[in-house]
């Protein structure tokens, strides 16, 4: 079942075209990483769910409603914002309290008093939020997001100004969310690195449009074997050995990397021909690791390929 | 509860706990009422109590929609202009919910104030003068229905302003409100009696135009749109 629908989302401010033709669903108790350099439009798509802005063309769907319209369905979501939306002279709990109020819970005190302890801020609940740090604000923020058990919730860089333990609690609660209470998270992030660890799947975003967009899976191994990271006996090759290695057939091109070489192959079969061809060539390997091209790697070349273009 | 009542629980708590909002709210409570009230009894012909109620009707009036300026600044320009507006936004209540929640709360800690100004001025008049303002009936009523609506109005316009325009229009829209609040406190003086009591026919008025003013208000917070709010913004 589909929680987050964009069909043809087109969306442009004072003649600058800002979102071109986005699609892309999300299945419900899905984490969905939404990646784009800044500017890419991420949180105009994000503001276009949440009934914030309007599109110019196509739809944005959460749960088939238009939030914007439907004030009842605004109920089924959280969302967390660069600003926590918190008032900073009010304590923790008397935030989350009046948030509770907003989405009509009827006693509120056990989840807040539990999501407090889940956040390690107990025993700050009764200090005013003004007095936090960004990050004890941050995993505030979390929780008032989740605090009325929304079916879908929307994270916009939920890590940051978090520091490691916190990012690694951060982690734990949305995986949790995910697999236990069955919520569909949609995570906008530079983190990279997180993502790839709880995302399903991902969006990549770039000027605009939607350059790539499949399981983090699929995407991180895309090239997984077709490079290897080669370390010779004796150190780094010279540049006579990179030049004749050039020359195989199953070699697209070279870069030195360490104490070894990077092949990029023209096949992803072709790591065995490799190897005997540099063998019967004399070459002694001292080791040979395939590239798992990670995230990061496969977000930098997309998004570059576009700056290329443009 | 009422989403709107949580809302201006929020915004009254917001409202009476901000220090800056205070202080300045109290200076003008105290320094116009009694610097106005020592003009009127250094200038009536007449009965000074009748003339000072008549004078308190009016300034009220004025110091309640300052107040309401003064603290509807938390409750929308600054939620606004550090973006705690857009979560508001996303919770399942319109508009117009969140305007009139934030109206109630800021307006009831406006009026507040408001009575606060009007003991002052009372016990300012008696302690340098010895004159015990006339407090008729419709003066009390002046107090108790007309200013709310006074304050109400001021912070929903002002409020629906706030949402309505970009951040550097506010800002002239701040200064333009209180040139308008000297301009009416100054102006006022003059243009009404200093023998004139509180009448039927000026309770009237004033009834008829803050309930206008208020409508006006809540007219236009139901027009605006998320859109509109979110892209003035920044």
């Amino acid at each position: 079942m589909q929680a987050i629908r964009a069909e043809h989302l087109s969306k442009s401010f004072d003649g600058r075209q800002v979102l071109r033709d986005v699609t892309f669903s999300v299945e419900k108790g899905e984490i969905f990483g939404y990646l784009g350099p800044n500017g890419a439009g991420k949180t105009t798509t994000i503001n276009l769910f949440l009934g914030l802005l309007s599109p110019e063309t196509g739809t944005a769907e959460v749960f088939g409603a238009d939030l914007g319209s439907d004030d009842e369905a605004r109920r089924r979501v959280g969302v967390l914002f660069e600003n926590n939306g918190f008032s900073e002279r009010q304590s923790a709990y008397e935030n989350l309290r009046y948030y509770a109020g907003l989405y009509g819970m009827d006693e509120p005190e056990g989840r807040i008093e539990e999501l407090l302890r889940v956040i390690g801020l107990s025993d700050r609940s009764s200090d005013a939020v003004g007095t936090f740090s960004t990050g004890m604000k941050r995993k505030l923020g979390i929780a008032r997001a989740i605090l009325h058990r929304p079916d879908v919730v929307f994270l916009d860089e939920p890590s940051s100004g978090l520091d490691p333990d916190a990012q690694r609690m951060v982690r734990d609660l949305i995986l949790s969310l995910s697999e236990k209470e069955g919520m569909t998270v949609f995570i906008n992030s530079h983190h990279l690195d997180e993502v790839q660890r709880i995302c399903s799947r991902v969006a990549i975003l770039a000027e605009g449009k939607i350059q790539a967009y499949d399981s983090v899976a699929r995407l991180a191994g895309a090239g997984k074997e077709s490079s290897v990271w080669i370390a010779f006996e004796g150190g780094r090759p010279s540049r006579q050995t990179i030049a004749s290695l050039e020359s195989l057939s199953m070699v697209l091109d070279i870069q030195e990397e360490g104490e070894g070489i990077v092949c990029r192959l023209a096949e992803e079969g072709s790591v065995p021909d490799l190897i005997s061809a540099l063998v019967s060539g004399g070459y002694r390997i001292e080791e040979i690791k395939k590239r798992s091209a990670d995230l990061e790697e496969v977000y930098l070349r997309y998004v570059h390929s576009v700056e290329g273009r443009s | 509860m009422n989403e709107r009542l949580v809302i201006a629980r929020k915004e009254f708590l917001q409202a009476i706990t901000n220090k800056g909002v205070l202080i300045a709210s109290f200076i003008f409570a105290v320094w116009f009422p009694v610097f106005t009230t020592l003009g009127i009894l250094a200038g009536t012909g007449g009965d000074p109590g009748t003339a000072l109620g008549g004078h308190l009707a009016n300034l009220s009036v004025v110091l309640a929609l300052f107040m309401g300026y003064l603290f509807s600044s938390d409750a929308f320009f600054r939620e606004k202009k550090d973006g705690t507006i857009l979560t508001l936004l996303c919770a399942p209540v319109s508009i117009r919910q969140i305007w009139e929640g934030k109206v109630l709360g800021v307006s009831a800690a406006a009026y507040g104030m408001t009575i606060i100004s009007i003991l002052i001025t009372v016990i300012v008049a008696f302690v340098l003068s010895s004159v015990a303002i006339t407090l008729p009936w419709l003066l009390l009523l002046h107090v108790i229905v007309i200013l709310p609506v006074y304050a109400a109005a001021s912070a929903g316009i002002i409020g629906s302003a706030q949402l309505y325009l970009g951040m550097r229009e506010n800002q002239l829209l701040g200064m333009g409100f209180v040139f308008l609040f000297i301009f009416l406190i100054f102006g006022l003086q003059g243009l009404v009696s200093p023998e004139g009591g509180v009448t039927i026919q000026t309770e009237v008025f004033f009834a008829v135009f803050g309930i206008v003013l208020l409508a006006l208000g809540r007219r236009w917070a139901g027009r605006l749109s998320k859109e509109r709010i979110v892209r003035t913004i920044t």
